[in-house]
């Protein structure tokens, strides 16, 4: 699971309130894709493109548990998220709806907005192209590497129902 | 191994079970209010397909609407009904109150049980000795629903001692308040966090309640409380099953051991744009509010009715201030009724709202223009949640909300408490 693209770099603590409004959760994904992060970033939702990387601080994801929010980011075509660390419940969505997820302490530090990004989700290793700095993120739950190459939960459901787990 | 380890062993078949073990387990209750539910039955009827296999599980409360305020809302709360029909859920409707303690109140959270919901305060059950936590649509319309089961990563879990006596005109609120700030968002991230100590031990249910309420503002995964005759008595009048409560061993490990000792606290109150940013009520006083509020999944409950009552007997709101008071069951506007805290809420100008969750992403109600604030007893004061980015929601206890509601302003309450 390789992923190159440009980098979108966010704060610290944003909430799924700000990933996609409360207003706009009944929208289809493809319809609520046109807003992530609009108060933070109007530019974001209009110019990215399939494949970039989105970047953010601490917390990442707080607030209400809806997966429309991850959702709505893996259908603006980013291909992952990078965080200093992620809500709980943010975190789990991701690896649900298949959207890979990465924690890495200490990366806002070294990317910046526009940076181009080679990212190596399985091993974790992150290298910055555009400054020549790398980095390694968390390691990823076997268990949900699984279910990330699997798409998601839901095609892994009925294994997961019979009783295995790790 | 603790009282959440315990019931994650239990309930996935094993004799034990440590930090960091991945888990399949059988789950008790599900909770699932108007929009999360809505948002999970089209997970399940579109890419699930299956049926419901424990249907007596699984309940939805209508809270963040007590009344669709127009036709796409009535439109989605009718497509719930029909799932809940179709399925055989357990359906209450409008006006039943705030998921969690409708939830508590109908006899779906018991003692020893693992309790879920798309609701991200679901941590709040772990009041009643459960192990209770919130996770996505996904894991709900994919596993819960139809299987009766989900995954857990367990978790390290944190012992949080509060010792001390509060002062004169400083609540439970104000301490939990405290306690996030004191913690940190993102102090606890994926943490099961115990709260214990004999601050907590003297605590009656309702305002032990505040406590595991706060475990997702600091970025925690559950909170609990062991149970004792308090948890237990309140489990046997409401439900309506047996149930088998669970112990933490005198013995168990803890990732980590924070004492607090809060004797010396002031009434606390957290302004916008988060809960960590929460200082002593003097450092936000004068700040003027047109709105004052008790309801939401941390308020509206009878305590504070009483505590806003006694402050309220007598006078009346600041001229320009709007005062909604949230019943969070129908058992709370009931004992309200009957201690004369309606009426006396009423004369002071305050205007009842049926029971539900309240201003609580302004659905149904409790939206602010820019250049309006609110102080409330809600459980969360991020920007854009009532209205406007703009907006300043202040929360305190019910104490300071009243007091606040009578000067115009955000105010000590102690001064109305001589
Ligand atoms: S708005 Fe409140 S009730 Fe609704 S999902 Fe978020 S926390 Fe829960």
């Amino acid at each position: 699971m390789n992923a190159e693209g440009r980098c979108w770099k966010f704060g610290d603590n944003i909430p799924t309130d700000q990933i996609v409004r409360s207003d706009r959760v009944l929208l289809t994904i493809d319809e609520m894709a046109k807003y992530v992060l609009e108060n933070l970033n109007p530019d974001f939702a209009k110019n990215v493109q399939s494949g970039d990387i989105l970047v953010a601080g601490k917390h990442f994801g707080q607030s209400s548990g809806r997966a429309v929010a991850p959702k709505a980011i893996k259908a603006t075509g980013v291909s992952v998220v990078i965080v200093e660390y992620a809500a709980r419940l943010f975190y789990r969505n991701c690896f649900e709806i298949g959207l890979p997820l990465l924690e890495c302490p200490g990366i806002t530090e070294g990317v910046g907005s526009g940076d181009m990004l080679q990212v190596d989700v399985e091993t974790g290793k992150i290298l910055n192209l555009s400054n020549g700095k790398s980095f390694t993120a968390k390691p990823i739950d076997p268990f949900l590497m699984e279910m990330l190459k699997a798409g998601g939960l839901i095609a892994i459901a009925p294994k997961i129902a019979e009783g295995r787990s790790s | 191994m603790n009282l959440v380890e315990k019931i994650l062993a239990k309930k996935s078949g094993r004799d034990f079970v440590r930090p960091g073990d991945v888990v399949v387990a059988d789950v008790d209750a599900l909770l699932l209010h108007d929009l999360s539910g809505y948002i999970t039955a089209r997970v399940f009827e579109r890419e699930v397909k299956k049926d419901v296999r424990f249907p007596d599980r699984v309940v939805m409360v209508f809270d963040h609407h007590f009344s669709p305020p127009n036709e796409e809302r009535a439109r989605i709360l009718e497509e719930n009904r029909a799932f809940a029909r179709k399925y055989g859920i357990h359906l209450l409707d409008c006006g039943s109150g705030n998921i969690h303690n409708a939830a508590v109140r109908n006899g779906f959270v018991r003692p020893g049980s693992i309790v879920v919901g798309s609701d991200s305060h679901t941590p709040v059950h772990g009041t009643m000795g459960c192990f209770a936590c919130g996770l996505g649509n996904n894991s709900h319309a994919a596993t819960v629903l139809p299987y009766g089961k989900a995954w857990f990563k367990v978790p390290e879990t944190i012992k949080v001692n509060l010792t001390g006596k509060n002062k004169f005109g400083v609540f439970p609120r104000d301490v939990a308040l405290w306690l996030t700030g004191q913690i940190g968002e993102g102090g606890a991230v994926y943490k099961a966090l115990h709260f214990t100590g004999q601050f907590i031990k003297d605590l009656d249910i309702w305002n032990r309640w505040l406590f595991p309420l706060i475990t997702i503002d600091v970025g925690g995964k559950c909170g609990f409380i062991d149970p004792d005759e308090k948890t237990l008595a309140l489990a046997r009048i409401i439900s309506k099953k047996e149930f088998e409560p669970v112990y933490s061993d005198p013995d168990c490990e803890y990732e980590t051991i924070w004492d607090y000792e809060i004797s010396d606290l002031e009434p606390q109150v957290a302004a916008s744009p988060t809960l960590g940013n929460v200082k002593p009520v003097s450092e936000f006083a004068g700040r003027s509010i047109q709105w004052a509020e008790l309801g939401g999944h941390g308020g509206g409950r009878i305590e504070d009715f009483r505590e806003a009552a006694r402050i309220l007997k007598g006078r009346k709101l600041a001229p320009g201030v709007k005062f909604n008071a949230v019943p969070s069951s129908r058992e709370v506007f009931s004992q309200a009724l009957q201690e004369g805290i309606v009426e006396t809420m009423f004369d002071a100008g305050c205007t009842w709202f049926p029971p539900c969750t309240g201003s609580n992403q302004a659905i149904n109600m409790g939206a602010m223009a820019e250049t309006e604030s609110m102080i409330s007893t809600h459980a969360r004061n991020f920007p854009g949640r009532n209205g406007s980015p703009k907006a300043i929601m202040y929360l305190g206890s019910a104490s300071t909300v009243a007091a606040s509601a009578i000067k115009g302003h955000v105010s000590d309450p102690r001064e109305f408490l001589e």
